[in-house]
């Protein structure tokens, strides 16, 4: 669904390398792409997919790859490239139990950190995270708009859970948007390939091989794409790299909440552990708990105000996720200074809706 | 405008060292393009990390990619693959590298040739990292005095253009920076349609030349020491072109087949609630697609599934089984706590239930369908066996514990089976068909119930 979700958002090209769980997504993208007019090809390794994305993004294509932790490692050199020259492109980031090669059959959450701080300097990369197969398709589209109207590399993180459970979705159910594709650059003698002053933040795109001269560069740079050391300017185009994301955090901001109104606690999820959390909600409310819910489905940048609207009255946040040391939680902590926070979290297989709701009923008893 | 113009710009300062090779290089990539006469937007400058990085400023009127280190020709393919199938097309991307970027990204060289992709490698061979300080390369010659190697290197020279004819490349030269046919060589390597590499053999003045007392005689001294063949060393021109190769696959895959949808009945299922189903066997004996077929049925019924298989690493040996659930309503956690039914047809889907915990969480309601020649008992639950292998044969013998079970407890009208046989391939469904009856007639017929 991931890879229909990208085909659907009008993706015409992938590169991919094989890698436990995210091979469906490849196999997808090589079976259906070709035959609607797209590129699918296999790379030699995860360093070559990106890249390959990243250059047919350059010439003007919408691209997708798709991999797992040990891939993305691999990857964070050419996402960082992508950032810097403002290259829309979209990789399916689909986890499994680490570290090092890990559990390849085993789901996992734990990628959170190594996907959002994975750039020197530290920008924020959207991270879209769907918990079942009808969000892969809704998120995919989601990331390939934001990508290409932010001009920026964005991650879909799913995990083998999500991505290699079959499941039923009903078509007809699906809320998708609209389709974004990036601002073309009209041609005019003076086109600034990395200018400010656009009204949206976002310089405008010329494709490589177009009539209008790309200069692209990975490099700290001015405006024009030159490169040049201790510039005022070229710490003005470094900081608008994140504040053009910023601009539109809020507009960014996915999340599927069933607040309660009078509840003190809050439970937080997000992909695959926001099924067991919604299950453990309805058991805890049937039983007479008064609690709101929150599953984020952009988890960065971090929805701020569904966060303040989702804590009014709350004094206990629960955060549930398939990972170690609370990994989305540490995130979210800054925003949560009024609250007891508290982390459910567990490796090696999916968090139970029992597990969730013995954790909170023993910190509220 | 003159043609000059277009390319290196005339009045340009060379960044470059006195006495560096790169500047010749840039002057005769100019004078190719200048004899090619290619519009200059149809030109892509892909530079590489290094001194060679900084050749992009000097062409103010091509598109230029400043990359990252050793990737210049990946980015460079990506954009050709892109071109390869836009219309209309005819990029040209020039990478210009380094030997430290070769080496660093010589997976991308030979992937690149292997696609014969439209792209144009300019190597420049100057057998040490410049910018870095003159670090050894995989490229340097023997007894080559560098940063990291004061003694001389030790480690033989890579001899890249026979590397990448063992990569199917289609066009490789080897020319000296001061050679008199450099620009000739760089226009017939950009001219060429598929993949083109051209290794530049020249000197840095601040490094190479300095440690080693060489001179450009020296440059020659080397070469022929490493046997290395100087001129245009293969062109082949009939090899099919990447955009060519795909374009002929392109027709094969449009004509394909769509895959056949499971149409929705009208019959309603007997399912109140969610249901959770293991269904083991042995690898290659089509437990998975038992299982898979058993949510189509499901689905032609209205019935919301999961499915999530498991099997060793090596996929075609040992286990192999589904772990499903069923519900009315759409199902959220898809962790099996405890099973409503299991059914195991074979020694390796027992072993493997009792090795991950799913035995030990059956329940005294569990109903568990077990193959006659399984003769071990769980701890809990209901058995029943039944002689699936032996009458089904080991290939059938999970669709047919399945009918068995729907069978013994009927949560699926008839019709869903027959929706789900007919969307199968005619090949498939004779012997889908033979299994479900079998499966039902031995549960009817309650043969060797324990």
């Amino acid at each position: 669904m991931l890879a229909e979700g990208a085909l659907a958002a009008g993706c015409r090209f992938f590169a991919g390398y094989p890698i436990t769980p995210a091979s469906e997504v490849y196999e997808v993208m090589m079976r259906e792409l070709p035959a609607r007019g797209g590129l699918a090809l296999s790379a030699p390794d995860e360093i070559s997919s990106l890249c390959y994305c990243v250059g047919a993004s350059l010439r003007g294509l919408k691209a997708l790859t798709a991999t797992s932790g040990p891939g993305w490692a691999l990857m964070i050199e050419t996402v960082q490239y992508a950032l810097m020259t403002e290259t829309p492109v979209v990789v399916a980031l689909v986890q499994r139990l680490g570290p090092s090669t890990g559990g390849a059959t085993q789901g996992a959450q734990g990628d959170v950190w190594l996907a959002e701080f994975s750039t020197s300097g530290g920008y924020t990369l959207p991270v879209f995270s769907p918990s079942n197969a009808a969000e892969c398709f809704e998120l995919a589209v989601h990331a390939f708009n934001w990508s290409e109207r932010l001009r920026t590399p964005v991650v879909l993180l799913s995990d083998k859970e999500v991505g290699m459970t079959s499941e039923v979705v009903d078509d007809a159910a699906l809320q998708v948007p609209a389709l974004a594709n990036r601002k073309g650059a009209t041609p005019h003698a003076d086109y600034t390939p990395y200018a400010l002053d656009e009204p949206d933040g976002v310089p405008a795109f010329a494709a490589v091989g177009g009539e209008i001269k790309v200069t692209a560069t990975g490099s700290a740079h001015d405006q024009r794409g030159r490169l040049r050391k201790n510039s005022p300017e070229v710490i003005e185009v470094l900081l608008h790299l994140e504040r053009k994301i910023a601009a539109h955090a809020e507009e960014m901001a996915l999340v599927r909440a069933d607040l309660d109104p009078e509840a003190r606690c809050l439970l937080i999820s997000y992909g695959v552990t926001a099924r067991a959390a919604r299950q453990a909600v309805g058991k805890l409310r049937s039983e007479g708990s008064r609690i709101s819910f929150l599953q984020i489905q952009s988890l960065f940048p971090i929805p701020q105000r569904w966060l303040e609207r989702a804590t009014r009255g709350v004094e206990f946040v629960f955060v549930a996720e398939e990972n170690l040391t609370g990994q989305y939680r540490a995130a979210l902590a800054p925003f949560l200074s009024r609250q007891q926070v508290y982390g459910i979290n567990k490796i090696g297989s999916l968090i139970s809706p029992k597990e969730i709701a013995r954790k909170m009923q023993g910190v509220m008893a | 405008m003159t043609a000059t113009a277009l390319y290196l710009s005339p009045d340009a300062t060379l960044p470059y060292c006195r006495g560096c090779g790169h500047a010749l290089v840039v002057r005769q990539l100019s004078r190719a393009l200048e004899h090619l006469g290619l519009p200059p937007r149809s030109v892509v400058l892909t530079t590489d990390i290094g001194c060679v990085g900084l050749a992009d400023s000097l062409f103010p009127y091509l598109h230029t990619v400043h990359t990252t280190h050793g990737r210049s020709t990946a980015f460079a393919t990506g954009m050709a693959l892109a071109d390869a199938v836009l219309e209309p097309h005819g990029l040209k991307p020039i990478v210009m590298i380094g030997d430290g970027g070769a080496m660093i990204g010589l997976l991308h060289l030979v992937h690149a040739a292997q696609l014969n992709v439209d792209v144009t490698v300019l190597v420049h061979n100057n057998f040490l990292f410049g910018m870095t300080g003159g670090q050894h390369s995989a490229l340097s010659p023997l007894n080559w005095v560098t940063a990291t190697t004061p003694d001389g290197n030790w480690t033989p020279p890579l001899d890249l253009v026979a590397l990448l004819r063992t990569a199917h490349a289609s066009f490789l030269a080897r020319q000296f920076a001061t050679s008199q046919e450099l620009a000739t060589t760089i226009a017939d390597a950009i001219d060429f349609p598929g993949f083109s590499l051209v290794e530049i053999v020249e000197l840095c003045p601040a490094y190479g030349a300095r440690w080693n007392q060489a001179s450009g005689a020296a440059l020659e001294e080397i070469v022929e020491r490493q046997g290395y063949t100087v001129g245009e060393v293969e062109a082949e021109m009939e090899r099919p072109t990447f955009r060519e190769l795909y374009h002929h696959k392109l027709q094969s895959l449009r004509s394909q087949a769509p895959v056949a949808e499971v149409p929705r009945i009208h019959s309603p299922a007997n399912l109140d609630g969610e249901l959770w189903l293991v269904v083991a066997g042995t690898a290659g004996e089509r437990v998975q697609s038992a299982a898979s077929a058993l949510c189509r049925a499901a689905l032609a019924a209205g019935i919301y599934s999961t499915q999530k298989n498991d099997n060793p690493v090596t996929q075609g040996s040992g286990f192999s089984l589904s772990e499903i659930s069923l519900s009315p309503q759409p199902i959220e956690y898809t962790g099996l706590e405890c099973p409503d039914v299991v059914l195991v047809v074979s020694a390796d889907g027992w072993e493997e239930l009792r090795a991950n915990g799913t035995l030990a969480a059956c329940g005294e309601k569990t109903l568990l369908l077990l193959d006659s020649q399984i003769d071990a008992t769980p701890a809990a639950g209901r058995v029943v066996r039944l002689p699936l292998r032996r009458e089904a044969n080991p290939k059938r013998a999970a669709l047919a514990a399945i009918a068995a079970w729907l069978e013994k407890e009927p949560l699926l009208p008839m019709e869903a089976w027959e929706a789900v046989l007919a969307a199968e391939p005619p090949e498939r469904r004779a012997e889908s068909a033979a299994a479900l009856d079998i499966g039902r007639r031995l549960a009817a017929e309650g043969v060797a119930q324990a």
